[in-house]
């Protein structure tokens, strides 16, 4: 089992599904999924595994080297993982598409580049592996055509690359000053560099990192990608994809830095890590707010990842041990259930025929029971419920804040979870909640190949919450890679010297009460079961599809908070952008076809030369 | 963790609870004078409440009631009342903020599925004062644990027995302020009754609610009152101790019981104040109420963070 | 009032629970709603009777017909008294629902309420004052105690007779029969 046998079987899966699909479809889809499941068979087998292998090309004067540790692995294993449901997800919801060959060379592609990328040793083919992830994303995110998907990729390419050709930058300077590329060798010359030169390739590094994972400033592009791509593929962007910006500030920040340069970046008063904590902070709150306003289910899911990235970052950055377990660990629990809710939207938008619109659904849990409960369980993990994996990541941050004596941001973080709370409902109300529409009538479950992974991932979000000590343990190895102690961890519970957190006695005590109160449920008088058009209407008849409110479900806040969330960033990006459209258009007139124009620009410009000749004798 | 501890504090919150809604009506009844129910009216409700044929609307209706109940009796089990804590060692005030969350969420699932849009319109207004209410509630609580340097209540309680409450420590006193003023958000009472406005959307979440559900409603309605105001008195009033005159008799059943009863004669007092709040103010709209308590509590909670974090 | 023999409570809880806990609907059928709200403020109170007036028929189990049924207002009062869960009451107040009243002979109105819904007393006046709203609570207590109060009973034994005297009037009803 080597490194190199795992990324062939990634890259040749890709382009053998293509050749595939020309033959039969059938034998595509087989192939897909079973290329898929062996991906994620192989990478399990790398655990605990520490390898570095350079391989030497010849025409190359810098060897590439892939390597793989813990925090590899456990970025791998993540997008391995979710790669794997996508696939099976999109047997069915894509069959009815043209174009499936492309389809599904796309997908595994990117998943295939996404693992380059966490398995490097060296920056070069790190940023190759980069490159290939960004221009195979934009193929996906405009698959459906139309002006507004074409849009959406346009802008994610614009930005992905102006972080790329930063990140170029950066690399070059590293390879001009230190003559290296590879990261353990960097990590040794670079403790020995000036602080303003440090600064300045962070900054470098991290304009690509923070327009991928999409805070605060740079976020724009996520809500339109997100929104226009294929639900299976949205999935993987925002379980996955974005996160490769947490992996490349893992990369950067402890790997090559590591913790005690980080703590000597201060200057006049404001460190490094202080700046990403605050970029955290208004991400979080910001996204919260505004995901209130949307009205299109996606859209709400997309905001929900730009703000979850802002606690990820919190506790990455603040570089204490309980934060950086609370971080990592938090990028685990998100991409768990933000893929299930990705999911569950995708199969509303396939039963229904398209519809996206939170305005026109409703009570759709009488027909869908089974997507409801992976709504449930994916926005009780959003929301950080007790009993589930997201409210172990939430309070590992939320102590770190407070204990580490930053009050403020620990406020901020509490505010982003009742905003969470606020468009969860609403996403769950206006979908599933409520009365149903007549022509929904026969609306089917979704078929199993769909519902799979929902019921997987709803799993996963139960188990690590009451259980959380089986991902703990590894993210704690993870943490001692990367320099910082480990928690004490018991299979059910947080064990720390400021506090325990025991999550199988809340699971112990919630069912026991449940038991206890259900059992006088049942001791008591039986019910009489009523359709939805029996309700109370005062004394009329419940007239059909009327009886429902979802539109501007939140109005009252809504008019107060409209005015103030103005996005003026994306605003200002689109006018920026305009403003040179309109500066290159006049440009363009240069040309004008007709050649006495020409001619007249070469006699002109023949005159100007002969003038500076004679005027300042520079030839 | 006592198994004596575990059955009596919910059985003791739910009778506290029962007690606090009729002890409501007793005294908004003399407030306008007139005579007014028994004070033990509300358990003759519920037993009515139990014997009526109820009709349901689906299984989301009936398991979000459950869940939500549950999740009350949980957060009982967190919290101090005198020195008795069951859950003391699980977590600290951030599961108690964390369990809270389930109580209003259970009513919003099943009311949902009652397919009515007084019941949305009632928890969409339910959801919009939790978020305004909180931005004080969290700079408050903040600010206590800045103060204390802790995370758990238990502790908290017991440095307030040997310091003098928070209430009347300098540091704490714009906080205390500022709880007392959203106060009536919290539990739900005039101004702030706009979630369960009977005249504007019937009732609002339990709208739909016959029987045993509306039995349950009442009895989550009154344990929703007790642990709003017994954060409250732990938090600032020193839980169950009386300026550290037990200390002679510690670890008694005695102290236990003594300190049961000093919290609860705290806990009737604060919300006999707020009743006569609650008598006097009418029912503000939901805007007004977001655009007060975002204005002047927030910004004494906010200063009293401030000057907490400069003091230390 | 027997509220505080505790031997009685526990002889049969749920008719002592139903006759000290009537919590009425407060649906104002006719004319005779303005009586209501004085037996409910402070003059005349009603709230030590037990008696509150709900807002919706799941959450109430006594239903005061006050005042003349039109034809339109049946068929709120019997959409209403349908929802309502059971044990519940009905009181008809005033003259109009035992035979007209006033409206004796209008092409609109209803005469016996009784064909429609199943009452279980009247208060005689036009309109009874207050201390009659006290009188009609106390009779129905007394007949809780003798187990005479079983209109909804009646209704559901009888189910058929009520719903072709509701058809008579109606034509076909849009809501389904409530007990097959």
């Amino acid at each position: 089992m080597s490194l190199e046998l795992l990324l062939s079987i990634a890259f040749g899966g890709a382009f053998l599904t293509y050749f595939l699909g020309k033959i039969s479809s059938k034998l595509r889809n087989g192939f897909a999924v079973l290329n898929a499941l062996a991906l994620v068979v192989v990478t399990a087998m790398f655990y605990g595994q520490n390898i570095e292998k350079p391989i030497h090309i010849s025409f190359l004067n810098i060897p590439l080297i892939l390597r793989m540790n813990m925090v590899s692995w456990f970025f791998a294993i993540t997008i391995v993982g979710i790669g794997l449901l996508s696939i099976i997800y999109s047997l069915k919801y894509i069959e009815n598409e043209k174009k499936l060959d492309y389809y599904y060379f796309t997908t595994l592609f990117i998943n295939a580049s996404m693992l380059g990328t966490v398995l490097c040793g060296d920056l070069v083919s790190f940023f190759i592996f980069w490159e290939m992830m960004s221009w195979s994303t934009y193929l996906l995110i405009s698959y459906k055509g139309g002006d507004r998907a074409l849009f959406a990729g346009m802008k994610y390419i614009i930005m992905s690359i102006i972080g790329s050709m930063a990140m170029l930058l950066g690399i070059i300077s590293l390879y001009v000053n230190f003559g290296t590329l590879e990261i353990t060798a960097l990590a040794a010359h670079i403790q020995g560099a000036s602080l303003s030169y440090i600064l300045f390739i962070l900054i470098m590094f991290s304009i690509a990192f923070i327009i991928i994972n999409a805070f605060w400033p740079f976020h724009t592009w996520l809500p339109d990608a997100h929104a226009e791509a294929v639900s299976p593929f949205s999935s993987i962007l925002s379980a996955v994809l974005v996160r490769k910006g947490m992996y490349g500030l893992y990369l950067f920040m402890y790997m090559i830095l590591g913790l005690n340069v980080l703590n000597k970046l201060t200057f006049w008063g404001i460190s490094f890590n202080g700046v990403f904590c605050w970029i955290g902070a208004i991400t979080i709150i910001f996204a919260a707010l505004t995901a209130l306003l949307q009205n299109d289910s996606k859209r709400i899911l997309a905001w929900s990842t730009v703000g979850q990235g802002g606690y990820m970052i919190l506790g990455v950055a603040f570089a204490t041990s309980l934060g950086m377990a609370g971080g990592t660990f938090h990028i685990l629990n998100h991409c768990i259930y933000i893929g299930l809710l990705f999911f569950v939207a995708g199969a509303i938008e396939y039963r229904t025929g398209g519809i996206r619109d939170l305005n026109s659904l409703g009570g759709l849990i009488k027909k869908m029971p089974v997507t409801f409960t992976g709504a449930i369980i994916g926005i009780s993990g959003l929301i950080g419920l007790p009993l589930t994996n997201g409210f172990v990541s939430k309070w590992l941050i939320y102590k770190t804040l407070i204990l580490g004596g930053n009050p403020l941001l620990a406020f901020f973080a509490f505010l982003g979870t009742w905003g969470t709370i606020l468009y969860g409902y609403k996403f769950i109300h206006n979908i599933f909640l409520g009365q149903l529409p007549e022509k929904f009538k026969d609306i089917e479950e979704v078929p199993f190949s769909m519902q799979f992974p929902i019921i997987l991932l709803s799993v996963l979000v139960i188990l690590f919450g009451v259980l959380p000590g089986l991902p703990l343990k590894m993210i704690n190895s993870v943490d001692a890679y990367l320099g910082f102690e480990s928690l004490q961890v018991t299979l059910g519970g947080i064990v720390s010297e400021t506090g325990t957190l025991s999550t199988v006695n809340i699971f112990a005590a919630l069912v026991f009460a449940c038991f206890i109160i259900g059992l006088i449920f049942k001791v008591s008088r039986r019910s009489t079961k009523v359709d939805q058009y029996n309700s109370y209407a005062a004394g009329a008849a419940v007239p059909k599809d009327k009886y429902h409110y979802t539109v501007s479900f939140y109005n009252p806040l809504d008019r107060m908070i409209r005015p103030y969330l103005k996005d003026f960033v994306d605003a200002f990006y689109i006018n920026f952008t305009e403003f040179i459209k309109n500066v290159c258009n006049t440009i363009r007139r240069i040309y004008t076809g007709y050649i006495g124009n020409y001619v007249m620009y070469i006699v002109l410009f023949l005159a100007l030369l002969i003038l500076v000749q004679l005027k300042w004798s520079v030839f | 963790m006592n198994i004596i501890e575990i059955i009596l504090s919910p059985v003791i919150a739910l009778l506290m609870g029962l007690f606090f809604l009729g002890l409501a009506r007793k005294i908004m009844a003399r407030i306008h004078w007139r005579y007014g129910p028994p004070i033990y009216q509300p358990i003759i409700d519920i037993i009515r409440l139990f014997s009526q044929k109820a009709m349901s609307h689906g299984f989301i209706f009936e398991m979000g009631i459950i869940l939500s109940l549950a999740g009350s009796f949980l957060v009982i089990l967190f919290l101090p009342i005198g020195i008795m804590c069951p859950l003391s060692t699980g977590g600290g005030l951030l599961v108690i903020l964390y369990v809270m969350l389930l109580g209003p969420l259970g009513i919003a699932l099943s009311g949902g599925e009652a397919a009515n849009p007084n019941t949305s319109i009632g928890i969409s207004r339910k959801f919009i004062l939790a978020l305004c209410y909180e931005v004080p509630l969290l700079l408050i609580i903040l600010a206590v644990i800045t103060h204390y340097n802790t995370i758990s209540i238990v502790e908290i309680v017991n440095r307030q027995s040997m310091s003098g409450w928070s209430f009347g420590s300098l540091p704490l006193l714009l906080s205390g302020i500022a709880y007392l003023l959203i106060l009536p958000a919290i539990l739900g009472i005039r101004p702030f009754e706009v979630v369960g406005a009977a005249q504007e959307i019937s009732s609002g979440p339990s709208v739909e609610y016959g029987g045993k559900y509306l039995a349950f409603n009442t009895i989550e309605h009154g344990l929703n009152e007790f642990i709003g105001i017994a954060l409250f008195v732990n938090l600032f009033l020193g839980g169950g101790d009386l300026f550290g005159i037990f200390a002679s008799f510690v670890d008694t059943v005695l102290e236990s019981i003594l300190g049961v009863i000093v919290f609860l004669v705290k806990m009737i007092i604060v919300f006999v104040i707020g009743l006569f709040i609650n008598a006097v103010y009418p029912r503000f709209r939901i805007e007004q109420a977001v655009k007060y308590i975002w204005v002047w509590p927030t910004l004494l909670a906010f200063v009293g963070l401030i000057i907490v974090i400069i003091v230390h | 009032m027997d509220r505080n023999q505790i031997k009685k409570w526990f002889k049969s809880p749920a008719k002592m629970g139903h006759k000290y806990s009537l919590h009425a609907i407060y649906f104002c059928t006719g004319c005779g709603i303005i009586e209501i709200p004085p037996s409910i403020t402070a003059r005349w109170d009603a709230e030590r009777f037990g008696v509150i007036p709900v807002a919706t028929p799941r959450q109430a189990n006594l239903f005061l017909i006050t005042g003349y049924v039109s034809t339109k207002t049946l068929k709120a009062i019997i959409r209403t008294y349908e929802q309502m869960p059971e044990p519940k009451f009905t009181v008809g107040f005033g003259s109009c629902p035992i035979n007209g009243g006033m409206y004796w002979d209008s092409y609109n109105t209803i005469k016996k309420l009784d064909k429609y819904i199943p009452v279980d007393g009247w208060i005689a006046g036009c309109m009874p004052r207050p201390e009659a709203v006290f009188v009609a609570v106390t009779h129905l207590w007394t007949l809780i105690d003798k187990d005479m109060a079983n209109g909804y009973i009646k209704y559901r034994e009888k189910y058929k007779y009520y719903r072709a005297n509701q058809e008579k009037v109606f034509g076909t009803l849009d809501w389904p029969p409530l007990f097959s």
